[in-house]
């Protein structure tokens, strides 16, 4: 068939088409349902805000960590921190305050609002500190005295068995951590997670001896400190 | 119907090779092609804070002409100042020679400094308009193209955008160390969120590490986890790219400790490895840690870009009296800085020296007053100059201009919205475009200058 020939019959075909659709009834749009519609079930309405997550300002980084140190100052956690024994743990507040974010208005620095791989080393840095300091603190007993109640520690705020740790035994320890450190249970933190942690609880003790036999931390305390870097420096401990 | 559509084609073809001829910009293909060999090329950023005195240096001006009061010995001590050679002025105070270096049709003020002596390598660029007077507005402008949103810095900077490009596998993709860096909009990796630091010194210290408690095979292990939990949680996350980003991090921790950079990032430690720069200036002493930072970092090839600042040059009252030398010591800094880099070898190119894959921007906020004012100082004036030392750009070479009396930036050639001066998003367009990238992936504004760039 020719291609002007097409063309025609497509021409006629549209002309007849044309009153059939003129001659349908009109359509009426109704305010409202004709019936009332029946319930079949009543959701929550999600009203989280949806967007991404962001860094907590420095400022609520720096004062949860000194929270999580006993409520101190900053000069006095800087004090504690460093030690005063050749720990190398801490420098000054001034060598971290840019890392981590915190503006500087005579240098009209902007506050950083994003991560970056030079604040992860300093919340490293920061979380090593804290926990080593912490397991000091909490663990140990002061020459003629005892170790302070759970009640009275900062950090590890639960007893240790004497013997090896196993998975139920771990558990509700790691909860006591995780409440503190990320504020939430954690049999509502995802499943892996307690196992991922006792796991590395469990790497850390079989390897701490062999690998520094002159470390100031024992095995254990080693892994219970390597549990406390991990949730002083979660994702969830540093955005929301 | 195929003769339509080859018709068709051609006329698409056609306008886009007349569109981007228009505006400057090179092909999609060859913009891919210069990427892929931007990969061992480094960045060095430099912007002088408070906003610099054009007349002094770039676009020198020594007769009172118009509004314009040339600096004089009235207003700037001149003892410190090497390129000061006076001339008459008026009333007893002299104003300084035009600096001619020898073999180049650049003329210059005294505060060029050592780097008028290297005319073959800088290029300068006048006249740059810059409509703003406010100091946050104008570093902003300088550096992102863009003139910030109701306080908001609505673009990336320059340095970001490199680094995006090319630097996203480097351990540490941009240093920023008091630079206006910014990190916003679409198309940018996690990994080069700037390193805003304050002091270079700082990187040292965070990544130390005590060996009395734990081991460094321990702490990895904790990283390691955390990189797997943040993972985790983007896969469960509506919007996971933060968290990913942060799993990257954790990564780049790990590469950052295990590189053993504390040792060597040292404020110390780079004085005494790069004695080539002179640390006891009395304005760029401190940043010329920075300098040798850049250079120590590029050589181990552990950074793409790093940028910092060199500040003092709000000069409204009197401290004007020393901004001649402040300009010196800054120029001065990057004349050592090309000199280091032409002894350094290049990290992963044999035979090729740094200064060959080096590439280097010096900003300001804006340019001063050409008027004194009455505390003896210029104040903010909505003109600038930039220069450039790169080897992908004509060097012994200005473009741009200001007009004689008012130092007003004046029409430096016909762009696509019609002739007028070249402003800062162009000059960030052209140094994009000369590494490959394509401006509009990243700016809103700015138009490739070819001109500036060499055949």
């Amino acid at each position: 068939m020719s291609m002007p020939f097409r063309r025609a019959w497509a021409l006629v075909a549209l002309a007849l088409a044309s009153p059939a659709c003129a001659a349908s009834p009109p359509e009426h749009v109704y305010p409202g349902p004709l019936v009332q519609l029946v319930d079949r079930g009543v959701i929550a309405e999600d009203t989280a805000p949806k967007e991404d997550l962001r860094m907590i300002p420095p400022e609520v980084y720096m004062r949860t960590y000194l929270q999580l140190f006993g409520g101190l100052a900053p000069l006095d956690a800087q004090k504690r921190a460093r030690g005063g024994d050749g720990g190398a743990l801490f420098d000054t507040w001034d060598d971290y305050v840019s890392a981590l974010g915190f503006p500087d208005y005579r240098l009209d620095v902007p506050r950083q609002t994003q991560t970056n791989a030079l604040m992860a080393a300093t919340f490293e840095r920061l979380g090593v500190a804290l926990c080593d300091r912490a397991i000091e603190h909490d663990l140990r007993a002061p020459k003629g005295g005892e170790a302070p109640a759970p009640k009275d520690r900062l950090i590890f705020a639960f007893d240790l068995p004497a013997g090896d740790l196993d998975a139920r035994a771990f558990a509700p320890r790691f909860d006591v951590l995780h409440r503190t450190f990320l504020g939430y249970p954690a049999s509502l933190a995802p499943p892996q997670r307690t196992a991922r942690f006792f796991q590395l609880y469990l790497d850390i003790v079989a390897d701490h001896a062999k690998a520094d036999p002159k470390s100031r931390l024992s095995p254990r305390e080693a892994g219970w400190a390597a549990v406390c870097y991990g949730l002083v420096r979660h994702p969830e401990f540093h955005l929301y | 119907m195929s003769l339509v559509t080859s018709r068709r084609t051609i006329l698409q073809v056609l306008a886009a090779s007349a569109a981007a001829a228009v505006t400057g910009l090179p092909s999609i293909d060859a913009l891919a092609d210069a990427t892929a060999r931007s990969d061992s090329e480094f960045f060095v950023f430099l912007i002088a804070l408070g906003g610099w005195d054009v007349t002094l240096w770039a676009d020198p001006r020594n007769e009172l002409k118009g509004i314009i009061h040339p600096a004089s010995t009235e207003n700037t001590d001149t003892a410190q100042v090497k390129r000061w050679v006076d001339a008459p002025l008026d009333a007893g105070f002299k104003t300084f020679e035009l600096v001619r270096p020898k073999g180049s049709g650049l003329v210059f003020g005294p505060g060029i400094g050592d780097l008028g002596d290297m005319t073959d390598r800088i290029t300068v660029v006048n006249g740059l308009e810059m409509n703003t007077v406010a100091h946050p507005d104008g570093q902003v402008f300088s550096t992102t193209g863009r003139h910030p949103q109701g306080g908001r810095v609505a673009a990336s900077s320059v340095d970001t955008i490199l680094a995006n490009e090319t630097g996203r596998e480097q351990l540490l993709p941009i240093v920023s160390v008091r630079f206006p860096s910014s990190y916003v909009g679409a198309n940018l990796d996690r990994r080069v969120v700037p390193l805003a630091i304050d002091d270079v010194g700082s990187i040292s210290r965070t990544l130390a590490r005590s060996q009395a408690y734990d081991t460094n095979p321990e702490r990895d292990r904790v990283t390691a986890m955390l990189s797997e939990e943040a993972r985790d949680l983007a896969k469960r996350s509506t919007y996971p790219d933060v968290l990913e980003g942060l799993a990257l991090q954790y990564e780049g921790l790990h590469r950052m400790l295990g590189s053993n950079l504390q040792d060597v990032f040292s404020g110390g430690g780079l004085r005494k490895g790069h004695p080539e720069f002179d640390y006891k200036r009395r304005f760029t002493g401190g940043a010329a840690v920075n300098a040798a930072f850049a250079v120590e970092a590029m050589k181990r090839n552990v950074v793409r870009c790093v940028s910092f600042a060199v500040g003092g040059f709000d000069t409204h009252g009197n401290n004007y009296r020393g901004h001649a030398q402040l300009q010196q010591e800054t120029f001065g800094l990057v004349a050592e800085l090309v000199k280091s880099l032409d002894a350094t070898p290049h990290p992963t190119k044999n035979g090729a020296r740094l200064s060959e894959h080096t590439h280097i921007l010096v900003v300001s906020d804006f340019c001063r007053t050409p008027q004194i004012n009455l505390g003896m100082g210029r104040d903010h004036y909505p003109n600038n100059s930039a220069l450039v030392v790169s080897p992908r750009f004509r060097t012994n070479f200005v473009f741009g201009k200001s007009d004689p009396d008012q130092l007003l930036p004046q029409p430096a050639k016909k762009f696509a919205d019609g002739e007028r001066p070249i402003a800062p998003p162009d000059l960030l367009a052209t140094f994009l475009s000369a590494f490959g990238v394509d401006p509009r992936k990243y700016m809103r504004d700015g138009e490739v200058v070819p001109e500036l760039l060499r055949a």
